[in-house]
């Protein structure tokens, strides 16, 4: 579980966020990046000292500033789930038809994505294929 | 494809990658508009200069509002009427700026100024 997979799969949930100076928002989630730059929308923010309070439509938020993010509890079990399925669809798709090693990125992927795909049989990728 | 260090989970990588090379905010939809925008590397707080015996130096974030003239990639600013709001120990005065460049990396917060306000504490309500 890496966070910021965790935090991609968050968009649209509302979240927390407490920069390092003690701000805080509540908005939901619209996009971030590798950065861990965010935008909210509908986001209440409110001050170091927790006495003022003010309600934005939008807003940006530079990542090297946040402290932390609370995100719902129910976004582990989401992301695990489909983790699992994209698991499974890779091991299947893997399975039925040697599509190559897509994926996970398992073994020498310098075979590359489509070349792998009229490769892998003559190559007696089934073998590859239980080797994980 | 060949871009560099994209080793492991080749498949989804490129395709996950590539939108978020792109900024994640269109400012383009805020030109013309006015925005508040904080950024680090504030002054001195007024508590300082009362405060002899505990050299406390206080850094507020700045805050400015201007409207939005230009921008690039590097979230570099131009900003138009510009006020820089500065907050002493209980009150805000503004001080006028005009046309400002804008450092990106010194940016740690943006918002429109249309649809923002300050309001009573919204939590409370919540719970009552």
């Amino acid at each position: 579980m890496l966070p910021l997979s965790l935090l991609n799969a968050a968009q649209n949930k509302p979240m927390l966020v407490e920069l390092k100076n003690g701000e805080t928002f509540n908005g939901h989630l619209v996009n971030c990046d590798n950065f861990m730059n965010i935008t909210l929308r509908e986001v209440y923010q409110t001050n170091a000292e927790g006495d003022k309070f003010w309600k934005l439509k939008e807003c940006y938020i530079r990542g090297s500033t946040i402290k932390y993010l609370r995100v719902p509890d129910t976004l582990l079990d989401a992301v695990k789930e489909e983790q699992n399925r994209a698991r499974e669809a890779g091991r299947s798709a893997r399975g039925a038809h040697v599509s190559g090693p897509g994926g996970r990125g398992r073994g020498p992927p310098q075979r590359g994505g489509r070349g792998g795909v009229r490769g892998g049989p003559i190559r007696g990728g089934r073998g590859r294929g239980r080797g994980m | 494809m060949a871009r560099g260090g994209g080793a492991g989970g080749r498949g989804p990588q490129p395709t996950m990658d590539k939108p978020k090379r792109e900024a994640i905010l269109d400012l383009s939809k805020y030109t013309n508009e006015r925005i508040r925008v904080k950024f680090t590397g504030g002054r001195e707080g007024a508590f300082y200069k009362q405060c002899e015996i505990y050299a406390l130096i206080y850094l507020h974030d700045t805050l400015v509002t201007g409207v939005l003239k230009g921008f690039d990639q590097l979230l570099n600013l131009v900003l138009d009427d510009v006020e820089e709001n500065i907050q002493t120990e209980n009150e805000t005065t503004a001080r006028s700026l005009g046309l400002v460049v804008l450092r990106g990396p010194t940016i740690t917060l943006l918002s429109p100024v249309d649809g923002s306000e300050e309001i009573a504490n919204p939590f409370l309500a919540q719970e009552a």
